[in-house]
């Protein structure tokens, strides 16, 4: 029953290390978190399951994070309105400039974030 | 030449004395002519002798005054003869010299069309004579560049020296190449039409190094952002008691690492920063800042080595700095750095000064020190790459890369503004931008 009301989150980063830690942060400060390793196992689990927000790495293989998020953009029904903090080490102005427009989209550098203020975005963002 | 006229009148001047001896003895003869002859002569007798004598005197100085001028005409003509022959050599030299010569050169005229490029120059842009004759010199720099062929051209228009001017310049076959041009401007002696000898030094190679170190580096580093962050994160989750709670050695010595992580990280920002200055892809994204605040911020982030070493800090501020259109991240890290510089070359109980000032819509920040100072020496240097002073090292605790007074004076400029500094040994420095 309690799991049911937890918010679910899906992180999706090719870096095990560190999807794991971010994991283990995220069922500690009281979430329902999934794990995948690149953009389209990412991509399936998200319409699979529906998360309530996906945590996204830019730099992974198979399929990278932005191919991911216009998929996911690409469906009308849920993954338009997804909400989306994209997670990564590289800056690329036309997507930040997007990130700040859109409500249901951020776009973090890694290294600028500690794990708590990660945790503290994703819970500011699923009170929107 | 000089030689044969020094003899000349070496023997000219013994030849006068000899007539003036001849004169006097003549005279001599005249007056009392029973001194030289035994047997009694005539007047006329003596008079023909005399006379005779005279003669043959004069004869021989004419005869030598004739001469030397006659050899003397000829020694100049055979110099003038020499002269030319090898002047038309050296000219014929020279133009082998130009048309030969490794560097490309070409002859422009005064709009920058060009009239006789060399063999380097044909060969640098892959051409022949034909096709690049006549045509202007400027406009081989790609559309792109409108900005710099504008500037080039304005400059040449008005006599304004072209020294080492960096641009790129598109071959025949469409490449484009990396070169630094110098425009010599002449008269042309026949015309005397202005004109101008470009010379083109070919760096497109240097460039396709500094290019891949620079892209090496930039890789590196956005490589290295993700195990520092992991790093991070694992000692944030240790530190904080989400999975059980550490020894309070544990807890010191963790705290260390995770200090020495964020230097790392700041190191790893700087780096990115530099390949970012370098390639070219930095962003400037000015909006509102609150200057005041963005110091005050960097101020705490700094307090540990201000409090450290006692450092009095003297802040003067004006308000005018409140609301300034600017690059916040790009102006953090410039002040950033002054302030850290002034805070670590500064000794124990010094004071650093921070000034704001506006004047004619110009805003001056100053951070000024009564630290170790810049040797003398070395003040022309410390804007350069990995550079750092001699006496930094004597200083203990007193680390870096030498890549922030670099950082700083790019990011600076790219916004449009400029940095300079005063500084003595033992005594300080001052440094002062604007913007």
């Amino acid at each position: 029953m309690e799991e049911e009301n937890k918010k679910r989150i899906l992180v999706v980063d090719d870096d095990d290390n560190l999807r794991a830690v971010l994991i283990d942060k995220l069922q500690i400060s009281g979430f329902n978190v999934v794990g995948a390793s690149d953009g389209r196992e990412g991509l399936n689990k998200a319409f699979e399951l529906h998360p309530d927000l996906i945590l996204l790495d830019v730099l992974m293989p198979i399929m990278d994070g932005q191919e991911m998020l216009k998929k996911l953009r690409e469906d009308e029904e849920w993954g338009k309105k997804a909400k989306v903090i994209m997670l990564t080490v590289v800056e690329d102005a036309v997507v930040i400039a997007q990130a700040v427009q859109d409500g249901s989209f951020a776009y973090l550098i890694k290294t600028d974030q500690s794990i708590d203020e990660i945790v503290e975005k994703v819970k500011g963002m699923l009170k929107k | 030449m000089a030689e044969h006229l020094t003899i000349s009148l070496v023997v000219l001047v013994i030849l006068l004395g000899t007539i003036f001896a001849s004169f006097s003895l003549i005279e001599d003869i005249l007056t009392r002519p029973q001194r030289y002859f035994s047997t009694d002569l005539s007047g006329e007798q003596m008079q023909f002798v005399v006379v005779h004598i005279a003669f043959v005197v004069i004869s021989v100085l004419v005869s030598y005054i004739i001469y030397l001028l006659f050899s003397l005409q000829t020694r100049t003509e055979i110099a003038v003869f020499n002269t030319t022959k090898s002047l038309g050599a050296s000219l014929e030299q020279f133009v082998k010299f130009y048309e030969d010569a490794p560097v490309p050169y070409i002859i422009i005229d005064k709009s920058g069309n060009i009239k006789n490029p060399n063999k380097a120059a044909l060969r640098f842009f892959g051409t022949v004579l034909e096709e690049i004759k006549d045509k202007n010199i400027f406009y081989y720099q790609p559309e792109e560049d409108k900005d710099k062929i504008e500037k080039l051209i304005r400059y040449y228009k008005s006599n304004v020296p072209i020294n080492r001017e960096e641009v790129r310049l598109v071959t025949k076959n469409g490449d484009i190449r990396w070169a630094l041009i110098s425009i010599f401007e002449t008269k042309d002696p026949e015309s005397s039409a202005r004109t101008g000898l470009v010379t083109i030094f070919d760096i497109t190679d240097q460039k396709k190094l500094d290019q891949a170190e620079t892209e090496f580096v930039s890789l590196a580093s956005h490589q290295l952002r993700t195990p520092v962050a992991t790093v991070k994160w694992y000692i944030e989750m240790l530190l904080s008691d989400n999975i059980g709670a550490l020894s309070p050695k544990q807890n010191e010595y963790l705290k260390t690492v995770f200090k020495v992580n964020e230097e790392m990280i700041d190191l790893v920002e700087t780096l990115l920063n530099v390949s970012r200055i370098e390639i070219g892809t930095i962003k400037i994204e000015p909006k509102s800042t609150d200057v005041i605040e963005l110091t005050e911020g960097i101020l705490m982030e700094l307090s540990p080595q201000i409090e450290g070493k006692n450092i009095n800090i003297e802040k003067q501020y004006d308000n005018n700095l409140k609301d300034v259109e600017i690059d916040p991240k790009l102006l953090r890290i410039v002040i950033q750095n002054l302030i850290s510089n002034a805070v670590k070359y500064t000794r124990e109980n010094g004071t650093v000064s921070i000034v704001f000032k506006e004047s004619f819509g110009e805003k001056t920040i100053v951070v000024s020190d009564n630290g170790i100072g810049i040797p003398e020496g070395q003040q022309d240097k410390i804007f350069t790459k990995m550079f750092r002073a001699e006496n930094t090292h004597k200083l203990v605790g007193a680390s870096g890369t030498g890549l922030g007074l670099y950082l700083v004076k790019s990011m600076i400029e790219v916004m449009g503004g400029s940095i300079s500094f005063v500084s003595k040994e033992d005594e300080g420095s001052i440094f002062t931008i604007k913007f």
